[in-house]
Order: structure tokens, then sequence, then C-alpha cells
């Protein structure tokens, strides 16, 4: 008991943290229909930034705050450079989404072909700002730790932010106006161009969080080629398929879904089987439900 | 514009051709070294591998990221033939397409239903967790692998012929016959029903295609090509495990397609020698200009990913369809 308790909060860290990545692939794909590779990158990117300033000011609580910026505004720059050019020229067909995917994994690949050429092999330090030793309950040391609260803390946090910036600001019903009905929301005085940006800047800090945050809670550092970010990218991803790829609940609910069935496998059947395990899950979800645990049929077509 | 070009091209031109590379690879298979031979064969599989996958993408409109976890599936078929039947190479080459092709219906099965993002998320999580079930079976050899060891040439060959060439050789006359089938096989009426799906699916479904059965029967076809080219691949190396069908093969395959142009098949020869070439000429590059080991390790993938990013911008149908429509105004 005592152990699958563990096991559950050691999944449910685990899988708020797939959440965030899923949130950054979410938003990319209501505001552009693009599924975005490209989200790895920004996030190791900008968990290089977090390294390098926490190694500057020695505090992660400039770091963190710096590196979401940064996610932002390279993934503004990317949304601006590339995928904007690309999507005027493919023009509106809904059905062509190979080519942009393709894109993205090509600014994956020159993303992490730079900071390997910038960091060699050297590796970015993120130490953890709080102690990862577990809370004594009972006299036995349980998996929750002041990291781990705090990691949950600060997704929680996150969610309810964009929660309120989705439901309660202009900027908010532009946005959800603008993946809805472009043309008509162009019509009404929406910017949708501009709104697309912001999106995929929201996007982008989410991916930072999620990268920095996933750094703290594993080896605390990081590399160009770390496994870690290839798995959350692909873990990620496949939590918002779960989740139907159109909600911010369905991310929510398809990375902790994904986190805790992953660390109960992890801890009771061994860990050659956790890969296989997700495409299982992913497959056995999408055949009950082809668009997701949130989507709707026959979806909405922005 | 392709149509009134391709009118002209009969199958009896295509198969001269097809012969033509054939003779093309057998002198230079003369002429170079053990090394190059290798990568020759290297591009063989590449070759096969990519026209799998342009099948299924360019011509059904279905969108894999997983084609990795199919060549697993047929090198591993193909070595555990040939370990447990001690099977000729060419029997195990047979079950490898056979049983990826098993695979590829099942999986095609639950596939149809899919699209877009989530086909995509489906082969995805596909390319990187079926790879490393290999660790959890003994019989499948674990992070080792298990070999597969295509035998020495015949001696009928001569006593200077080299593995590699024969290799070469292989790889290369199995290369051109399942082109030759593919491309016969999108020209026929299963090719345009898969054309049609890909168009226009409530057209498609007005004029009597079954859409379920089209798109299964796509992916069993390409299952089976690719669980080939993984045969191939498993041939060329000696060995078969995990590490040899990381997230990152699953990737090359989808570059090389669109590098090749993922609409036509016609290409797929340009994309198969830059994935092979692309990182010798960058080590040629960075030796010259600097002795840095870190560009070395860097440039192969900057280069295909920006050449990526080139392409999906300039030649989004790929560089022969280019070269046809820029002719043809």
């Amino acid at each position: 008991m005592f152990e699958f308790v563990n096991t559950l909060l050691i999944g449910i860290t685990a899988g708020s943290i797939y959440s965030l990545m899923a949130i950054a692939i979410v938003l990319v794909w209501r505001s552009t229909r693009v599924v975005n590779f490209a989200a790895g990158g920004i996030a190791l990117a900008s968990t290089f930034v977090g390294s390098t300033i926490l190694e500057i000011t020695g505090s992660f609580w400039i770091a963190l705050p710096v590196a979401m910026l940064a996610g932002a505004a390279l993934s503004a720059f990317i949304e601006y450079f590339f995928l904007r050019p690309l999507l005027k020229r493919s023009g509106d067909k809904n059905q062509e989404i190979f080519l942009p995917i393709i894109a993205t994994l090509g600014i994956l690949g020159i993303m992490k072909a730079v900071l390997h050429f910038i960091y060699g092999e050297k590796i970015g330090v993120l130490s953890p700002p709080l102690s990862d030793k577990g809370f004594i309950v009972s006299g036995e040391s349980i998996a929750l730790s002041p990291l781990r609260l705090l990691i949950l803390g600060i997704v929680l946090l996150l969610m309810i932010a964009l929660t309120l910036i989705f439901q309660r600001t202009n900027l908010g019903l532009s946005l959800r106006a603008a993946s809805f009905a472009p043309e008509i929301s162009r019509l009404s005085g929406i910017r949708v161009d501009l709104v697309r940006t912001v999106g995929w800047a929201i996007s982008g800090a989410a991916g930072a969080t999620a990268g920095i945050l996933q750094t703290v809670n594993g080896s605390g550092a990081v590399t160009p080629e770390a496994f870690e970010f290839s798995l959350l990218l692909v873990f990620g991803f496949v939590a918002a398929v779960i989740g139907g790829i159109e909600s911010l609940v369905g991310a929510v609910v398809g990375g902790l879904t994904l986190g805790i069935i992953l660390a109960i496998i992890l801890m009771y059947l061994g860990s050659s089987l956790v890969f296989f395990a997700a495409f299982l899950i992913l497959i056995l979800v999408l055949l009950l439900r082809p668009n997701g645990i949130i989507g709707v049929k026959g979806g909405r077509r922005a | 514009m392709g149509a009134v070009h391709s009118r002209h091209i009969t199958n009896k031109h295509r198969f001269i051709g097809f012969v033509l590379i054939g003779l093309v690879v057998y002198i230079l298979s003369n002429i170079v070294d053990e090394w190059r031979a290798y990568q020759g064969a290297t591009v063989a599989v590449f070759v096969v591998a990519i026209a799998s996958v342009i099948l299924l993408t360019g011509y059904s409109g279905q969108i894999s990221l997983g084609h990795g976890a199919l060549l697993a599936v047929g090198a591993y078929t193909a070595a555990l033939t040939q370990i447990y039947f001690s099977a000729p190479i060419w029997i195990c080459f047979v079950a490898a397409v056979l049983s990826t092709a098993l695979f590829g219906a099942i999986l095609g099965a639950a596939a149809a239903r899919l699209s877009g993002p989530y086909l995509a998320g489906t082969t995805l999580a596909l390319a990187v967790g079926l790879p490393s079930i290999a660790n959890q079976f003994s019989i499948l050899g674990g992070e080792q692998g298990i070999t597969f060891d295509a035998g020495w040439p015949p001696l009928s060959l001569g006593e200077t012929f080299t593995q590699y060439k024969w290799f070469l050789w292989i790889a290369t006359l199995t290369a051109l016959i399942s082109l030759w089938w593919i491309q016969n096989i999108l020209r026929s009426r299963y090719g345009r029903s898969w054309r049609a799906v890909k168009s226009n699916e409530v057209a498609a479904e007005l004029v009597g295609i079954h859409l379920g059965r089209s798109k299964v029967l796509a992916f069993t076809v390409s299952a089976g090509i690719a669980g080939l080219a993984g045969a191939l691949l498993a041939m060329t190396v000696n060995n078969v495990s995990p590490s040899a069908f990381p997230l990152a093969l699953s990737f090359s395959i989808a570059t090389g397609a669109v590098l090749s142009g993922v609409s036509t098949l016609g290409g797929v020869m340009i994309g198969s020698l830059a994935l092979v070439a692309i990182p010798l000429i960058a080590t040629s590059i960075s030796d010259r200009w600097s002795g840095s080991e870190n560009l070395a390790t860097v440039l192969p993938d900057f280069i295909v990913s920006a050449l990526l990013i080139l392409t999906v911008f300039i030649a989004p149908k790929g560089p022969i369809e280019k070269h046809r429509s820029r002719h043809s105004k």
C-alpha cells in the first residue's frame, strides 16, 4: 500500500510535467493546426538559458521566469519566420499536416545542432532550489519531497493562470475565437495573425517550464542530446493526443493518466515495457474514442 | 503538367531505366572498395524504406512517423527465421515481408480510423515503444540483439569476391525488384483508389471505393516493404538490436521521403543518396575548415535539417515535380 502511494506520487509529478508539455503542443495545434515538434527544441534551448542564468545569478527564481520569456520569444520567432510563411503558401488545406510536421522536425534538428555546437560536451547544471529528500511520515520517507511539492505547485499555478487567461480576458477570447473561426474573427476585427503568434508564445513559455521542471525532477543536468527531452516531447505529444489534442483539460487528463500508469508499470513490471505501454495506452484510448478522451466527434475545423 | 510528361514514358522505357541503374551499380561495385560498397548497400536499404513511406504518405495520404518500428519487425523476423529454421537468406526476406505485412494490417486496421495528429501520435509512440520490448523477451536477445548472418558470397563468384560487394548486389537487386513492383501497384487500380481516397474521401466513397479497406491495404503493403528494408538493414550490419532502430531512424526515413519528394516515387534515389552522402560531405567540410571535432559531430544534422526546411519551402512536392512543372510552363 505504502509503495503504491509512493508510485502514485511519482506518477502524478511526472504526469504533471507531461501535461505542461501537452499544453504547449495543444496551444500550437489550436492556434495554427501545426503538430509542433520544435516544442522539444524550444524546451531544451530555454532550459539551457535557465541553467546559464542560474549559474550567473544563483537564483532559481530569476532563472525560471527568464527561461519562460526566452521560450516565449523563441517560439514566437519560429512562428513568425518559418510557420507563418509556410502556412500562407499552402493555403488553408487542413489535410496537409505532413509538411508542417516535417518543417518543425527540421527546426528541432537545427536547434539541437546549434545547441550542441555552442555547448559542446558541456553540461548545463540546474540544481533544484529545494531538497528532494522525501517528507518523513510515521518513520518512513515518502516520495513526496519539498521539490516535488514545488513542481506540482508551479504546474498548478500555471494551469490556473492559463485558465484565467482563456476564460476571463479579452486576449483569451480572441485566442479561442481565432482558432474556432479565423475568417469570422478577422471580420470582427481580431488580428488573427498576431493572436496566433501570441498562442505560440504562450506555448513556448509552457514548454520552457516543462523543460526546467523535467530537468530538476530528473538528473538536474541537461545536455543537447538529453534523452529526457526526447522523452518529454514524445510523452507530451502522446498525452496531448490522448486528451484529444484540442482541449487544455484533455492535455492535463492525458498527461496525468500517462504519468500514473507509466509509473505503476515501471514499479511493478520493469522499465523495458514503459515505452510500449505508452503506445498501448494511446491505441486503446483511440480505439475507444478516435478523437481522444475530451475530443469532439468530427471536431471543429478552424 | 505531370500527366502530359508521363504519357511519353511507357513501362518498357522504365524497365530499360531499371536495367541501366542495375548495370551502373554492377560496374561501380567492381571499382569501389569495401567501405563504399557498404555505403552503397545502405543507400539501397534507404531506397526501399523511403519507397514504403512514399507509398503510404504520398499516395494513400496516411502519415507515419513510425516506420523505424516496422523495419525492426522485419529485421527481427528475418534473424529469427534464420536462427530457428536455418533457412536460406531469401526465405528470411520473404518471412520478413509477410510478418511485417501482417503486423501492418493489424496496425492499419486501428490506423484507418485515425487521421492527422492522431495518426502521427500513434505511429510516433510505436516508433519509440516497439524496439524497446526486445529487452523484455530473451528470445529477442535484449540489448545485444541477435545476429543475422547472410553468409559469404558463393564461391562460384571467385575467390576475391568480397563480403560487402555481395551485400551491395543483394540489396540493389532487391531494391530494384521492389521498386519495380511498387511502381506497378501504384499504377494499378489499387494505386488509383489510394490516390482517390487521398485527394477526396467523400468523392472516393461515392465512386464505390471502400475507404477502410483501401487504407488498411495501403498500410499492409507499405509495412511489408518496410519489413523488407529492415531485413536488408539487418543483413548489412550483421546484427539486430533495439539500438539499431531509434526514433532518429524513423525521422530519417520521413526526412528522406520529403527530400525525395513525398508525392512521387521517382525521386526516391535522391533522398537515400542525401541521407548517406551528407554525413560524408559534412565530415570533409569540417576537416578542411577546422579540426573542431564538435563541428564534425554537429554539421551532418545541421545540413540535413536545413535541407529539410529548404525543401518544404522551395519544393514541397519534391525536386522532381519542381523540375517538371518548370519545364511544362
